[in-house]
């Protein structure tokens, strides 16, 4: 593991037990450097989304260390400057789709004009300017997702944790949208991405493979295939998982 | 604590009510409604009560108390049979029967007797003897038949009154609020259906909509924001706190126009008493809502809510009349000071130099309340 400084996120043996019986996160180690698109792949129930909201302070860790951008990640210092895009919308099904947008940007504290400016450029790049003043029922899932994205972008985040942002999003904006991650990682944003989609999960720099709440790999993407002497990150994902689960 | 994120979240909430019509109807039509509804069901004293009226007095005296007989609580019919009149009350058909004998007025009235007095015959007046009237009662209905007494009682006293106190029975009264004193029973009624009407839908609503901020992840996206639990909730109690404002001018408004309640005291410390019933009753919303995982859940709650604050508060039983061991529960649910106060500034015209001490108890459940609500959103989460 590098230096801390130049870590972006940092999971040392993190546990996290729900109910006192569901262990989501079992010794969970891995740490995403600063201005890397890095992804979590995983099955359901493998701990990615624990991850992600004990990232987000959302829940605590139950052992273990987490640092995010450097400090806690229940620090008030750190809400600033991370990007969410939970799952589901998470957006106020009753309000428009600037109206969110504009609440969003008040509570980052972001300067009226510039945030008026900021939600036309979104609004264009997730396709969604003539239904800037829909309210969000009115939208169709797929647009409901990228008003989402939108609301997760809107602070210039330096670190972006996307909760599979691409599900229910048709191939053509699927790929706008990773044009997009990628010039953002290019001006420093570090991405952390969790993602069902294999081809989505060999864009990453790097990935994690999550399962049972552990680290079972972590690698560039094509190097995990030729360490595993597989032919698709699929094949290696179950040919790891499955060693795991014999040595287990 | 960033002022800019408390009016953020309240501004969306008022954004909410905008888009949907129907909760900002609910909340500001409904208090209205359920107070329209239960102030005709409960808050109007009996009236058009059947009695039959048997009238055998040779005098005027029967005839004289009959008319100050308030008819409009009283329907009256008059019979000369006393026993048809009271078989019609035990067929139901009425109340009651009053019968008036045939020497009502010469035992009501006084007399005079003559003595010889050192061999002179001396006028020495006598008191009346005391007339009796026969009251027939059909008690099945004690919300009727508690009525055709004090009826009778009242017409007694007024016609004593006419006679200049000449009557066998004449009470001297005054009243220790001369303003209230022809106040019925609406008045006493509906500070107190005001109060539940509005804790009621503000508790109902803040706890539907926070589930729904825990389900949609909306809460979760706002955690993961600069904007604290504590601006979050205070964001909340903002645009509660407004719409409680006008929603308590609404209610209050109904009261004066459509039940000509008496409002004695100054109309802005009953609306600040129902704006801290509304803050305190949106706290609590938030409170429960930490221990419901959906609205189906949340429902479950409601009765939770409204039997203790519709029975213990002293809307319709004072505290002071429920038994001893009930009384602290009384005092633990914020409506049974607001209502209590309310009662004092409407009827009795106290100020808020008089009812200082229910307002600050109101404000101390409105600041616990938010605490624990504050600790519950972020123990929730944990």
């Amino acid at each position: 593991m590098e230096p801390e400084a130049s870590q972006a996120v940092v999971f040392r043996d993190v546990t996290k037990t729900f109910n006192k019986t569901f262990r989501a996160l079992d010794g969970l180690t891995f740490s995403i450097k600063r201005g890397e698109l890095y992804g979590l792949i995983g099955p359901n129930g493998a701990g990615k989304t624990t991850s992600i909201r004990v990232m987000t302070g959302l829940v605590s860790a139950g052992g273990g260390q987490v640092s995010v951008l450097g400090l806690q990640p229940n620090d008030p210092a750190v809400r600033s400057h991370v990007g969410y895009m939970p799952q589901e919308t998470a957006l106020y099904l009753d309000l428009t789709v600037r109206e969110n947008l504009e609440l969003f940007g008040r509570l980052y504290d972001m300067d009226k004009k510039y945030l008026k400016a900021r939600i036309k450029e979104l609004l264009e790049f997730v396709n969604l300017t003539d239904w800037a003043d829909k309210v969000i029922t009115e939208l169709s899932g797929g647009m409901q997702h990228r008003a989402s994205l939108a609301a997760a972008l809107l602070p210039k985040p330096k670190l972006l944790i996307l909760d599979e942002p691409t599900v229910g999003v048709d191939p053509e904006l699927r790929a706008t949208f990773w044009d997009r991650f990628r010039s953002m990682q290019a001006e420093g944003t570090t991405i952390l991405i969790t993602t069902h989609y294999m081809d989505e999960a060999m864009r990453c720099e790097r990935v994690g493979l999550v399962n049972h709440g552990r680290l079972i790999a972590e690698d560039a993407p094509a190097e995990l295939i030729r360490k595993t002497g597989t032919k698709s990150l699929e094949d290696a994902f179950l040919k790891l998982a499955g060693r795991k689960e014999v040595a287990k | 604590m960033k002022v800019a994120h408390v009016t953020a979240i309240a501004r969306k909430q008022f954004l909410t009510l905008k888009h949907d019509r129907r909760s900002l109807a609910l909340m500001l039509f409904a208090p209205v409604m359920a107070m329209l509804i239960f102030g005709f069901a409960f808050g109007n004293s009996p009236k058009h009560i059947p009695v039959i009226i048997v009238n055998q007095d040779k005098g005027g005296s029967a005839t004289k108390l009959v008319d100050k007989i308030d008819h409009d609580t009283l329907q009256l019919t008059s019979s000369s049979d006393a026993d048809w009149a009271r078989q019609q009350v035990r067929d139901g058909k009425a109340v009651g029967a009053v019968i008036f004998g045939p020497d009502f007025t010469a035992e009501s009235s006084p007399s005079v007797s003559v003595r010889l007095v050192a061999g002179k015959p001396v006028a020495v007046p006598q008191p009346p003897k005391g007339a009796h009237a026969q009251v027939y009662l059909d008690t099945t209905n004690q919300q009727l038949s508690a009525v055709v007494i004090p009826s009778l009682a009242s017409a007694t006293l007024k016609l004593a009154q006419d006679q200049g106190a000449k009557s066998p029975i004449a009470f001297d009264l005054s009243y220790a609020f001369s303003k209230a004193k022809d106040a019925r029973y609406i008045d006493y009624f509906v500070p107190g259906i005001m109060a539940f009407a509005v804790m009621l839908f503000t508790t109902l609503l803040t706890l539907l909509a926070f589930v729904s901020e825990r389900t949609s992840g909306t809460l979760n996206r706002l955690r993961v924001s600069p904007a604290t639990e504590a601006e979050v909730v205070l964001g909340y109690e903002l645009a509660f706190g407004l719409i409680a404002a006008v929603q308590g001018f609404l209610v209050l408004a109904v009261a004066i126009w459509v039940y000509h309640i008496l409002v004695l005291g100054p109309l802005w410390v009953a609306a600040l008493l129902v704006v801290l019933t509304a803050v305190t009753a949106q706290a609590i919303g938030i409170l429960v809502s930490a221990a419901a995982q959906r609205e189906g859940q949340a429902i479950q709650f409601i009765p939770f809510i409204i039997f203790p604050v519709f029975l213990l508060s002293g809307i319709f039983v004072p505290v002071a009349s429920l038994p001893g061991w009930l009384r602290p529960f009384c005092y633990l649910i914020p409506p049974t000071w607001s209502i209590d106060a309310l009662r004092d500034v409407m009827l009795r015209g106290w100020g808020v130099d008089r009812v200082w001490l229910n307002v600050t108890i109101l404000a101390v459940f409105t600041v616990v309340f938010t605490l624990l609500a504050i600790a519950g959103l972020k123990r929730r989460n944990a």
